[in-house]
């Protein structure tokens, strides 16, 4: 994390000067990218953001160890690698009708060489095949179903749309990448996975003790809905020696944090430092990337501010935005044609269909301490409540009080805090929790005796349904009209409303969400359910998003087209959470990582490489 | 990770249990804080040009009394009993050192990585660990890039006194910086120590200073400490969650001495590179720690639970209670 001199910043190849892609973002869509078009023979340039936490990260004698540490000071507090709500704002508003406010909820995720999947627990579950035909599966189930009402689609329809390719054309992809960032995995434990053609590379590793109460609570049967299917959690964690890189020792630090022994599967020490040791790829961090140069339907060059603050420019034959999907946008955004249009978006919808995944948390006190700071965050789930038939081909129909019904939820982890005595128990106890009932343990002995006893950290857990957000037009990221970040730029606007789609899957599985945590062994008066954000006012604090570029065959309705290349822009291609359609109910990232495959490999001409 | 998300806390006196209307309760902090500007506007007397010549020594920034003066408070929010309070465990030390950060050639802001060296290596041969431990690199700390220099620095001195940072300020209004806080609150701390019982904060008894906090915290507009405009919380706020890093964050900070702070929690800690399973060869599958076990509960929990305070009952409750008023069901 050098400074001030710009030829610190500088990963791999120094010598490159000629690029043939220019890449924005170095997370799980740029890395992969990177990795695919250097194999390829390509030269590449990466501009990544944020500064670089595995120094050496280029060293072809062997992958040495990160910055990345067991400590919650410099994670939870001070942001070592998340963006700063200082420095770079975001505004929100629940809708178009109110002025936005500055909001550091607003999807803070990590900015740092190696992106954001860095500071995730690594969970990495597919898609299942009917999310990616959601739009045309339902529109018959409707018609071929007399009574059956499904909010988004036949009754406040939303934005949904089919996939414009299978999940069997993107399943050599998904093998590719669970092997190239190494997954573990069961196969055949979950139900509701959609077929795969290779086992997970690695076996589970070490079950949670909390998490094996709620498997056991989730496999008593409920009244009225039958028994529950638990499995172990995909995760791109290792549980062996694998790719040069050592078992996860279970540390606990994990969800928010960098690995400190490269045991995760990040995008740095993986696709990144393959791309790295070809000698054809050239990472810049600490790289601000502000604005594309172009005439409306070909870009030529990209300009960023560097680490001294100098604005530079960079040329290269074709760029792909894998920023994340707020921050790919707002690169269009900021990027007028000679016209004064926005870049790429000829359909009207850039920025549009901004999808975060809808949250429900339902907790409970555990009598015994969970010891939730041993383990990777979360290594068991259930994926019942996505509503999909076994397979996951099909949507599956309920009947509710005599009349069809269908409730598409998302996967369920079971998790616990992470033993993180300052941000999850000292401040929800002394400041967060309000005066409320003229009690809150703000000092002394109350609170003394309530971080002892880890009221909150040694004795919750439940469970986090990761449910399918409806896409929106009217849910987008637009530029900020009033605040500016530490560039000069304006700052990213989120306009955000949930859908009655989501909060009807919300209302039906909450009792029995409710009911795992009481059968996992929580008395009764002490499961409760988190209120949602907008309950609360808040914005969505989800960390997945998707949306805002979306891919699709008709110009007229999408930003990007199967091959995630601008309709309307010859040489600049989207290849992250952006393209998704849809978002379906399960963690995005391995669905990103198998789109970056698709797309990159089809520019290079190259199959997918899988073992 | 379960995301315990509250719902943002309203400030001022005790709410009833009833539900509040529903519009008070929409407001995000922010907004209902901008309904306080008289309040704002009290504390916003500027700082006078006070100059210490006795405070310029590197990674010093209080003087003897104002330092002396912290750390009554800090163990106020954590006081001694069986285990250590918040001044034996060295917060008020902590505080010090993150407002001198930049004293330092390498700013002490983030801890250097991957290890400690608490815990040895694993040895993956049979699943145990190793004697051999790391260095300690969290000694080592990280120079933070231009942005984050400048973030930190605005941090500590105010968004107006640092080139570049005040690019929001014409809205959002400046941002000031702890250092100032610090000094202006702990004087007042001690003038209201005075106005109530004629001493200094520090010459109080632990049952006085108690009730000079708690006036600080909750009393009447006129006496307590109003949020800071920009930041949205008060003095005593940012003094609670200091004082809780200096007690549990990683003593590289300058708190948390000899771990008491982590002891008295009964967690380990920072953990790598030994964890909580050790993958052995011998047996080509993973090992747990008999004594910190990951699968099966504390060892002495196995019988039955172990019971909890009233105090740790009543921050459960409370959180139900809460949550209850927005998701009744």
């Amino acid at each position: 994390m050098a400074r001030h001199r710009r030829d610190d910043d500088v990963l791999g190849n120094r010598g490159l000067a000629r690029f043939d892609f220019c890449i924005v973002g170095s997370g799980a869509g740029g890395g992969t990218a990177a990795h695919v078009l250097a194999a390829a023979g390509q030269n590449v340039l990466v501009l990544e953001a944020g500064p670089n936490p595995f120094p050496g990260l280029d060293d072809p004698s062997g992958l040495p160890l990160p910055l990345h540490s067991n400590d919650e000071l410099k994670y939870s507090i001070r942001h070592f690698v998340q963006q700063d709500g200082f420095l770079e704002p975001r505004t929100f508003r629940g809708d178009a009708a109110r002025a936005a406010a500055v909001n550091e909820d607003v999807n803070v995720l990590p900015k740092a060489v190696g992106g954001a999947f860095q500071h995730a627990d690594a969970k990495t579950p597919r898609l299942n095949a009917v999310d990616f035909r959601l739009k045309s599966t339902m529109d018959a189930l409707i018609a071929a179903t007399p009574g059956l009402e499904v909010p988004g689609f036949n009754v406040e329809p939303a934005n949904f749309a089919d996939w414009p390719f299978t999940y069997a054309d993107l399943e050599p992809f998904y093998v590719e990448a669970e092997q190239l960032y190494g997954v573990q995995g069961k196969q055949g434990d979950n139900l509701f996975e959609s077929a795969r053609s290779q086992p997970y590379p690695m076996p589970p590793g070490v079950p949670m003790y909390f998490a094996l109460l709620l498997a056991e609570g989730a496999r008593q049967p409920l009244p009225d809905y039958g028994p529950l299917h638990p499995h172990t959690y995909p995760a791109a964690i290792n549980s062996r020696f694998y790719d040069g890189r050592p078992p996860c020792v279970d540390c606990g630090l994990c969800s928010g944090f960098g690995c400190p022994n490269n045991s995760k599967g990040s995008p740095a020490v993986t696709t990144l430092r393959r791309a790295l040791l070809t000698g054809r790829c050239q990472l810049r961090f600490n790289a601000q990337a502000c604005r594309l140069v172009n005439d409306g339907g070909h870009v030529s060059a990209a300009e960023y501010i560097d680490g001294a603050g100098i604005r530079q420019r960079v040329t290269a034959d074709a760029f792909v935005l894998a920023a994340s999907p707020i921050e790919s946008a707002r690169l269009c955004l900021l990027s007028p044609t000679p016209g004064g249009a926005v870049l790429g978006n000829s359909s009207g919808q850039l920025g549009q269909n901004l999808m975060f995944h809808s949250q429900s948390n339902v907790n409970g006190f555990l009598p015994r301490r969970v010891h939730g700071q041993r383990g990777r965050a979360v290594t068991h789930g259930i994926s019942d409540f996505r509503g999909v038939e076994p397979g996951g081909e099909d949507i599956r129909l309920f009947t509710v009080s005599g009349t069809p019904r269908v409730f598409l939820g998302g996967i369920c982890e079971f998790g616990a805090p992470q033993g993180q005595p300052i941000s999850e128990d000292g401040a929800v106890y002394a400041i967060q929790l309000p005066a409320f009932r003229g009690f809150r343990a703000r000092m002394g002995l109350p609170l003394k005796n309530a971080l002892r006893d880890g009221a909150l950290g040694q004795h919750l857990f439940g469970l986090t349904m990761q449910a399918e957000d409806a896409p929106q037009r009217t849910n987008l990221v637009d530029l900020d009209p009033t605040y500016r970040d530490v560039y000069g730029l304006p700052v990213p606007r989120i306009t955000y409303k949930p859908h009655t789609y989501e909060m009807a899957a919300r209302m039906f599985y909450l009792p029995l969400m409710k009911q795992i945590v009481r059968n996992a062994g929580a008395p009764a008066d002490k499961v409760f359910v988190t209120p949602t954000d907008q309950q609360q006012g808040a914005a969505p604090s989800s960390r997945h998003i998707m949306g805002t570029l979306r891919m699709g065959t008709d110009p007229a309705t999408s930003v990007t087209n199967a091959g995630g290349r601008f309709h309307d822009v010859d040489n600049l291609y989207a290849c992250d959470g952006s393209v998704f359609p849809t978002s379906s109910g399960y963690n995005p990232t391995l669905t990103i990582i198998a789109v970056a495959l698709k797309i990159t490999h089809a520019i290079a001409g190259t199959a997918p490489e899988t073992g | 990770m379960p995301t315990l998300k509250l719902p943002r806390a309203l400030p001022g006196p005790a709410e009833p249990l009833a539900p509040p209307s529903p519009p008070a309760l929409l407001l995000g902090r922010r907004e209902f804080l901008k309904g306080l500007g008289a309040l704002l506007a009290a504390l916003a007397a500027p700082l006078t040009g006070m100059r210490r010549a006795y405070a310029a020594a590197r990674g010093r920034f209080f003087t003897g009394h104002e330092f002396a003066t912290l750390a009554a408070l800090c163990d106020r929010v954590i006081p001694p009993d069986h285990d250590p309070g918040a001044r034996a465990l060295g917060a008020a030390h902590y505080i010090e050192r993150m407002l001198t950060a930049f004293d330092h050639r390498v700013p002490l802001v983030f801890a250097g990585g991957p290890f400690s060296n608490r815990n040895p290596f694993p040895d993956n041969d049979d699943g145990t660990p190793s004697r051999r431990r790391p260095k300690n690199a969290f000694r080592h700390f990280i120079p933070p890039t231009r942005v984050q220099e400048l973030r930190w620095r605005a941090e500590l001195f105010g968004s107006a006194k640092v080139p570049g940072a005040d690019f929001n300020d014409a809205v959002l209004g400046p941002l000031t910086g702890l250092r100032a806080i610090y000094r202006q609150s702990l004087r007042r701390v001690d003038k209201t120590a005075r106005a109530m019982h004629g001493k200094a904060f520090v010459r109080l008894e632990p049952a006085e200073q108690d009730a000079v906090f708690a006036l600080l915290d909750s009393g009447p507009a006129s006496v307590r400490f109003a949020p800071d405009p920009r930041r949205g919380v008060t003095f005593i706020d940012l003094l609670v969650e200091h004082t809780l890093e200096g007690c549990f964050a990683a003593p590289e900070y300058g708190g948390n001495r000899r771990l008491g702070g982590w002891r008295m929690l009964g967690i380990e800690g920072d953990d790598q590179p030994l964890g909580y399973s050790i993958f052995s060869r011998a047996k080509g599958d993973y090992v747990e720690r008999p004594d910190h076990p990951m699968s099966t509960p504390n060892p002495d929990e196995v019988a039955a639970p172990r019971p909890i305070t009233p105090d740790a009952e009543k921050v459960q409750d409370t959180i139900i209670a809460l949550t209850g008023i927005f998701a009744p069901d």
